[in-house]
């Protein structure tokens, strides 16, 4: 019976080394590709534990070693290069991303394998059959959808700047990045193949260094940028900067929050495929919809009592006229003034201020504010009639002519 | 109590004078009862009640118009704009199908042809419904791609082969430059005219013996886009999808299966 003989594998698992290697054990944490004098006393400390994963049949079993004969598995490693992201079989190896799919509550019939794939930004694998470029495009058009009939159904008569401004609160690239680290998504210090699949995989942009030109490229090239034209070329924000697509980005570094944003359109996308749209709406409200958004702050009128005026003319309501409701301390130096726009008898907004065209100015802003935020009881979207039997309980919703244009 | 006198007196302007000789109360103008009227309306309507029972569509609002132009005219000819309400349901019927007049309310059917440029935005415009039906149309458009090509993959350079599983098998086709490709401004309003909407849809071209030059393309695909939005908000996206499979995706040559359900 051979004896075991720990010094002298443990001293060709060292020499074998190429480069200090990582551990595939999912308990250790994301290590840096450089070797530090910590990492090399992990190393040591796992040495006895250690499993190897043997798909590409470069490394081999301990156990193999210990009977001294040569492995015939082993191929030569100088030719073949290491993959840049974790084989798909490392994904039901990985504690993360049970724990991830079980923290999102999804069913144990979503693959692991596409939740691994979709932590790979195509900055750290150009492969398409191995990223998230293509479900992060699904991702998007769905989330753009949903949020876009809530936004409508809710407030018809939201102008379009603030529509731009609220899809943009609640699924601009801010926003998913921050959804991201609600999930508890962590980023791997760099890409790789012994990464673990539950960790963000990008390519990371050094900090100091511009972000890269296809991020910063302005759409479009025409001078007569108008709100119109943003609709019909730009993304749901409507800014300036055109969307990368997925496959420029390839093998380019990006900020964190690119490929926090990509990860979270892609989860989407994915769980559209695999689970429906009835779940991806639930998903949806839960996980976005809950998010609050105080739609009046988004607002910022330039001349709100000329606006006003033209909305009254065009309603047909009686001009505006602002008049005094209350004051104080006029000739002190904190006076309050209180005005209150009215429209013949009605009073349509107030305000408060120091000083008298200050007031009105509010006034005319929260009268504006009201008509704008006007929000019916109840709405029934559009996507709830997809796939549904019943249709007795869609309500036609209300359609605004117009934000009002001086 | 609020004061009597207003907190700051008005410049006497015309639309000020129109104001002081009708005493109006206010009122929604909503799409009335009333025959349509095939005259073309007049700048001001010389009695209050005609204001009120005119549908929105059919004229500025009265205390919006100056009852003198003190601009110039623009250069060029004059771009006439449909104002009869058969072209404009020939136009439907011919893109939706029979019957595709009556799919939306009348104020609506105009809306959503109405470009900003025309009336200065004073009769409504199409931007938020073309905002919807863009969304609508994108989406329909990935769904369509996905279906399209299913290309049995082949290993890579790194002797690995991807996670294969039915629901992710469209995936490849699925990229922006396919997208780009499809969804083209100039595609868009070929499909368009192939309806008749650049006859009924109003706006203002900045020449009107160049249209192109003034952006017809890009009006063209905003109605369109506009009428699959309010088909999408007045019937429901089931209907709104179906329209733009049928009469969007059909004419560029997706054939789409009969049901596409992800997530069996």
């Amino acid at each position: 019976m051979k004896r075991l003989r720990i010094s002298r594998c443990a001293s060709q698992l060292l020499a074998h080394q190429p480069a200090p290697r990582r551990l595939s054990c999912p308990c250790a944490p994301a290590l840096q590709r450089h070797t530090t004098p910590h990492n090399h006393r992990i190393q040591s400390r796992f040495q006895s534990t250690l499993v190897i994963p043997n798909e590409l049949g470069r490394e081999e079993l301990l156990v193999e070693e210990l009977d001294g004969t040569t492995d015939s598995t082993s191929t030569p490693q100088a030719e073949q290069r290491e993959s840049p992201s974790p084989l798909p079989s490392a994904a039901q190896r990985s504690a993360k991303l049970y724990a991830l799919r079980s923290r999102l509550s999804l069913r144990q019939g979503f693959p692991l394998e596409t939740l691994a794939r979709t932590l790979v930004h195509p900055s750290a694998d150009p492969d398409p059959a191995f990223n998230n470029a293509s479900l992060s495009i699904l991702g998007s058009n769905l989330l753009g959808y949903y949020t876009t009939e809530h936004l409508l159904c809710n407030y018809p008569r939201l102008p379009m700047s603030v529509v731009f401004a609220a899809q943009f609160a609640y699924i601009g690239p801010k926003a998913l990045a921050t959804i991201a680290s609600e999930w508890g998504i962590e980023a791997a210090a760099a890409p790789g193949a012994e990464v673990d699949p539950g960790l963000l995989q990008f390519k990371r942009l050094r900090s100091g260094d511009s972000v890269p030109e296809v991020l910063r490229r302005q759409v479009p090239w025409n001078w007569n940028v108008t709100t119109t034209n943003r609709i019909l070329k730009s993304d749901a924000f409507g800014s300036s900067s055109a969307p990368p697509s997925p496959h420029e980005l390839s093998g380019i570094p990006v900020p964190i929050e690119e490929a926090a944003q990509s990860f979270v359109q892609a989860l989407i996308g994915a769980l559209h495929l695999h689970l429906g749209s009835p779940l991806v709406k639930r998903f949806f409200r839960d996980h976005f919809l809950s998010r609050h958004l105080d739609l009046s702050t988004l607002f910022d009128f330039r001349t709100p009592t000329r606006d006003l005026s033209r909305l009254c003319a065009r309603e047909g309501f009686e001009a505006p006229v602002a008049r005094l409701i209350s004051e104080t301390g006029r000739l002190s130096r904190h006076p309050v003034f209180v005005v209150g726009v009215y429209s013949g008898k009605d009073k349509l907004g107030e305000g408060a201020g120091s000083s008298l065209d200050e007031a009105r100015i509010r006034a005319a802003a929260a009268a504006l504010k009201g008509w704008y935020l006007y929000r019916p009881l109840e709405v029934t979207v559009p996507s709830s009639t997809e796939g549904a039997l019943d249709t007795s309980a869609w309500k036609p919703n209300m359609i605004d002519c117009g934000e009002v244009i001086v | 109590m609020a004061a009597k006198r207003p907190l700051r007196t008005f410049i006497s302007t015309a639309t000020c004078s129109l104001r002081a000789a009708q005493p109006s109360k206010p009122s929604l103008v909503r799409t009335s009862a009333c025959a349509f009227s095939t005259t073309t309306p007049t700048r001001g309507p010389e009695y209050d009640t005609e204001t009120a029972e005119r549908p929105r569509w059919q004229q500025t609002p009265a205390r919006m118009v100056a009852p003198v132009r003190t601009r110039p005219l623009p250069r060029g000819p004059v771009f006439r704009v449909n104002e009869d309400p058969r072209r404009l349901d020939d136009a439907y019927v011919k893109m939706l199908g029979p019957g595709g007049d009556k799919v939306l309310t009348d104020e609506v059917k105009w809306l959503a042809v109405t470009h900003k440029s025309f009336d200065h935005g004073r009769r409504g415009f199409n931007d938020r419904l073309a905002f919807l039906g863009r969304r609508i149309v994108s989406l329909q458009t990935s769904h369509a791609l996905l279906s399209s090509q299913h290309v049995q993959p082949q290993p890579d350079e790194y002797g690995r082969t991807p996670y294969l599983h039915p629901a992710l098998n469209g995936l490849p086709g699925l990229s922006h430059e396919a997208k780009d490709a499809v969804l083209d401004k100039a595609q868009l309003s070929t499909i368009a005219e192939r309806y008749n909407l650049d006859r009924v849809t109003r706006w203002k071209p900045k020449r009107a013996d160049n249209l192109k030059g003034s952006g017809v393309d890009a009006v063209l695909a905003t109605s369109l886009y506009a009428i699959i939005g309010a088909i999408a908000l007045e019937r429901g996206g089931d209907i709104a999808n179906k329209v733009t499979q049928e009469r969007i995706l059909s004419p560029l040559g997706f054939t789409l299966s009969s049901e596409y359900s992800p997530g069996v």
